[in-house]
């Protein structure tokens, strides 16, 4: 008998709608509360007694080995399975096949969930009666996800980002499976775009044996757009109880969160739901609100950042405004309208003193605003503006 | 460089042993040995990898105490007779050792009747222990006896057969204890059993442990003395490679999270002023006449990086001294010189020679160091750590970056206590400070054009670095790299010598590689740009600014961060040295010849 499960977290994705935050970093290094969302993974994992860990790499998968090693910062091993190309979850689930036993538990990198639901489908396998088991959670709009058909506890097939939805209950993305799985894998095509789909294999999986549905209720977090980073940071940091704020000179609200190498300059205002990275200078007078500040950037005297991303190393000047507000967003082709959102900076981007972003703005990667300037919209990669 | 372990407690020693000379591996080795003991006593030991030895292990064996060695020849080649443990006449006493016993042929001499089989300075250890014991001494008193008669430095643990202490005494060389759930552990550093215990016990000069089931007991002069221990704090598990090829690699991409933990809460913005923790008084430092940095190798160039720093921004002569070279003369006042040691692991046997020179001579000390309880910071009046975590490649990469922000931020702090720095220039250099977690992110998020560019380049007949200003230490560190893991021949130069004589070495075959960034006066270096391109070399140049682009076969952009520009380009020849290493399939983390931390002399 095999004791406590590998975990595999599936953490090769590149996360295209997250652009340009996810041009140097896969999504699941996104941080979270200054920790990476991959980190939350572990860690919710790590508490349901998983200590030996398979993570699938692929996309700047530096970033990814760079953060984690093997692990032993956080008492557990981890192993690297390499997913060259990404041809989606069952073939990500594939690369870590020689590094897993006949019993293991799949999790998502990029969702933040609770450990209850790790154990919860763990003892399902490991009680025997079933060799698969996925848990599933409800959500008000399926349609972006993965719907699952039921029959009582058992799952009769998940259909992916269906056009019309017939049921609430989604699929959470975290798996037990014993290594019946890679034979299903290997019976499947691919799909849309040369897709080789984990839900395949599952449909595949539940035509002939049976597959447990695991019911979920608890958190299930997930940064599919930009300011989802927002509001999945705010829920994470209400609930921690860590106050790791340093000595600041400023004031930090509760629930903000600002690492242990970042400076406050006097006077200046962090507030709840905002989250500081490591090396961050934040100048005096500023107010920064409800935003994501990754490491090493700068935001100078007076400015005020509201919901906004800011990405690494970037500059904001001095009584630079990003205000925030409704803002209509177009991601990946879809619109989004009525967003509350101030707007992404993206890495080394710089934007010059007293200028002005509009709701919803987004600055590409290595973008330089002038001093002074107004913009709105989406600036490519590495694009000049300057005040006419 | 050589490796001790040791274990004396419950469990089956053989594969705990062994598992501590694999943890030593990265020192670097070409032998290895265990012996284990009872009653008898059985040696298995061969020259090459640790591999190698577990093949001659027995599969299976009872022995619940044993020493073990990794080697780097010194005195005779790699062979298994030259490995450790070397036992004696009869095979009863078995001796592991690190250091140089300088006084060994006389006492080879004097042991006429023994017959020796190895080339080892070691091997006259086990024979006077024999001698000793032959004339009546207990085991103590047989390794008292012996050990007075050495001279030199040595790490030295003793196993006897039938005698159920192991015994373990120093002489500037690292030894340290670790006190496990199952029994004591032995190593010469802490990464030889770690993952047994923390709580450590740092033996001094001249102290003897005396290792049984009951636990340690320590005698200084035949007299017992209190055993301290202390607990590790060090993540020193970051050492696994985490799925990267070579720990060189990983180490040049933990770069910027070493250099924001470098600098974290040791400097303040808004006043211009640093806090690096550090005990000489004002009216000393505004006293001092003359700052004097020793260091070998790597840590050598960050001292020349550094003594830029303390001339300008402190308004102070600093000389940097190859470690080895070191005399305290030329008529300096001790009591206005600070000498400052820079070594990563602080256990380098030539700096703290030189470091000792200084303190007999009477100047006040400092060490710059990676690391916590090393010898080097035991010895000195002060130590500052650089914080960059542990580094298992032989060749050095984060340190460097980190010892070079730590003495900056030392030149900024001596500097604002002289009085010679205003708070708005230190405003400025702190800031460029600041910027550098974030300016070397972007150099590796580059790697792929290096990458490249290393590829194509990597035959070449050989690789010429230069450099002015801060730019010249980085070009001398840039080829050491290079040499260092790839065995190309590369040399550094600045970049106004290559005129007066190593210009004739430049050919159409040897690429130059050129800091044009601020801080290392770029318009000047790119008149030598253009003479080597005359000679038709490849030049591989990393800029800044609107540096003449036109003249480069390849551009390398440094982002804008002023002064510290060149410590960035020195990320660029990092990954190039590190990429034409491996399109040759060199031993990138354990290079020939090299060893990480160098304890002889």
């Amino acid at each position: 008998m095999h004791s406590d499960p590998i975990g595999v977290i599936l953490a090769a994705g590149e996360g295209r709608r997250l652009e340009p935050l996810t041009n140097r970093r896969p999504k699941p290094m996104l941080p979270v509360g200054d920790k990476p969302l991959l980190e939350h993974v572990l860690t919710a994992a790590k508490e349901a007694g998983i200590s030996e860990f398979v993570f699938v790499v692929g996309y700047e998968r530096d970033r990814i080995q760079t953060h984690f090693g093997d692990g032993n910062q956080w008492n557990v091993s981890i192993q690297y399975a390499i997913q060259d190309k990404q041809l989606g979850t069952a073939h990500a689930l594939e690369a870590a096949s020689d590094l897993v036993d006949d019993r293991f538990v799949v999790l998502n990198g990029d969702r933040i969930i609770e450990p209850s639901i790790v154990s919860k489908v763990c003892e399902t396998v490991t009680a025997g009666a079933t060799t698969a088991a996925v848990a599933v959670t409800r959500l008000p709009d399926a349609t972006s996800y993965g719907v699952v058909g039921l029959d009582g506890d058992r799952v009769t097939e998940i259909i992916e980002k269906p056009t019309e939805s017939t049921s609430d209950i989604i699929n959470a993305g975290v798996y037990a499976f014993d290594r019946s799985i890679f034979d299903a894998i290997d019976r499947i095509d691919s799909g849309v775009g040369g897709e080789y789909k984990l839900t395949d294999a599952i449909n595949a999986l539940a035509d002939e044996q049976s597959v447990a549905a695991v019911r979920y209720d608890g958190w299930w977090l997930d940064v599919s757009y930009p300011w989802d980073l927002l509001s999945v940071t705010g829920r994470v940091l209400d609930r921690s109880t860590e106050t790791t704020a340093p000595e600041t000179n400023g004031y930090v609200a509760r629930g903000a969160h600002i690492a242990d190498s970042a400076s406050i300059g006097q006077n200046t205002v962090v507030g709840r739901g905002s989250s500081i990275g490591q090396n961050v200078r934040i100048g005096p007078n500023a107010t920064v609100e409800r935003s994501v500040v990754f490491p090493d950037t700068t935001i100078g005297a007076g400015a005020v950042v509201k919901d906004c991303i800011v990405g690494a190393n970037a500059s904001i000047g001095a009584n630079s405004t990003v205000p925030s507000g409704e803002a209509t967003m177009i991601i990946d082709g879809e619109l989004h309208e009525g967003v509350r959102f101030g707007g992404v900076v993206g890495d080394n981007a710089t934007v010059g003193g007293a200028a002005v972003l509009a709701a919803g703005t987004v600055l590409g990667d290595g973008v330089s605003v002038g001093p002074g300037a107004s913009v709105s919209g989406t600036v490519e990669d590495g694009v000049e503006i300057r005040r006419s | 460089m050589c490796g001790i372990v040791g274990y004396h407690g419950t469990e089956t020693a053989s594969p705990l042993l062994a598992t501590g000379l694999q943890n030593l591996e990265y020192r670097g080795y070409d032998s290895a040995g265990i012996a284990l003991v009872d009653s008898d006593l059985t040696v298995y030991k061969r020259s090459g990898e640790v591999e190698s030895l577990l093949e001659v292990l027995p599969e299976s064996s009872t022995q619940q105490r044993g020493i073990g060695h990794t080697r780097w020849s010194t005195h005779g080649p790699p062979t298994d007779e030259n490995a450790h443990p070397h036992t004696d006449e009869d095979g009863r006493v078995a001796v592991v050792h690190n250091g140089i016993i300088e006084n060994y042929e006389a006492l080879r001499a004097e042991l006429s009747d023994h017959t020796f089989t190895s080339d080892t300075d070691t091997e006259v250890v086990p024979h006077l222990i024999e001698e000793e014991l032959e004339s009546g001494a207990t085991p103590r008193e047989a390794v008292e006896a012996a050990v007075a008669r050495l001279e030199g430095t040595f790490a030295l643990v003793i196993a006897i057969a039938g005698v159920e202490e192991l015994f373990a005494i120093r002489q500037d060389s690292p030894l340290v204890i670790g006190h496990g759930e199952t029994g004591t552990f032995l190593g010469s550093d802490v990464t030889a059993f770690l993952e047994h215990t923390r709580e450590v016990t740092y033996l001094d000069d001249g102290e003897l442990a005396v290792i049984s089931g009951a636990g340690v007991e320590l005698y200084r002069d035949g007299e017992s003395v209190e055993v301290t221990t202390e607990q590790l704090t060090w993540e020193a598990d970051a050492a696994e490679k985490g799925g990267y090829e070579h720990y060189m690699r990983k180490e040049i991409h933990e770069q910027p999270r070493a250099l924001r933990q470098t600098l974290s809460g040791r400097y303040d913005l808004d006043s211009g002023t640093v806090d690096v923790e550090i005990d000489l008084p004002r009216e000393y430092l505004r006293s001092i006449e003359e700052i004097q940095i020793v260091a070998c190798g790597t840590s050598n160039y960050a001292g020349r990086y550094a003594a830029e720093l303390f001339e300008s921004l402190a308004d102070v002569r600093t000389t940097v001294e190859i470690a080895s070279e070191y005399e305290f003369s030329g008529g300096r006042d001790p009591w206005r010189t600070l000498v400052v040691a820079v070594t990563q692991s602080g256990e380098t046997a030539d700096t703290l020679s030189a470091i000792r020179k200084a303190i007999r001579a009477g100047a006040r000390t400092l060490a710059v160091t990676n690391t916590l309880g090393s010898t080097v910071t035991r010895e000195v009046d002060d130590s500052v750590f650089i914080r960059a975590g542990p580094e298992i490649g032989v060749a050095a990469t984060k340190t460097f970056a980190s010892q070079v922000a730590t003495l900056a931020l030392l030149a900024v702090y001596v500097g604002r206590e002289r009085g010679a720095l205003s708070s708005n220039r230190a405003r400025s250099v702190l800031q460029s400070l600041r910027s550098l977690p974030g300016a070397v992110q972007q150099v590796l998020d580059r790697e792929d054009a290096v990458h490249e560019v290393a590829t194509a380049y990597a035959d070449s007949e050989a690789f010429f670095f230069i450099g002015r200003k801060y730019g010249r230490p980085v070009a001398l560190e840039g080829a050491l790299k290079l040499k260092e893991i790839s065995y190309d021949h590369a040399e550094g130069f600045a970049a106004g010598e290559l005129k007066h004589g190593p210009l004739a070495l430049v050919t159409a075959e040897t690429p130059v590689l050129a800091v044009l960034t601020d801080g290392s006066a770029a318009t000047e270096t790119l008149n030598n740009v253009k003479e080597v391109q005359a000679r038709s070399a490849p030049v591989i140049g990393a800029v800044s600014g609107d540096v003449g682009e036109s003249y480069l076969d390849v551009t390398w952009e440094v982002p804008d961060i002023g002064m510290f520009e060149p410590l960035v380009t020195n990320v660029y020849w990092q990954l190039f040295a590190y990429h034409v290493a491996d399109e040759k399939g060199r031993s990138i983390d354990k290079p020939r010849n090299l060893a990480k931390s160098v304890t002889v002399e």
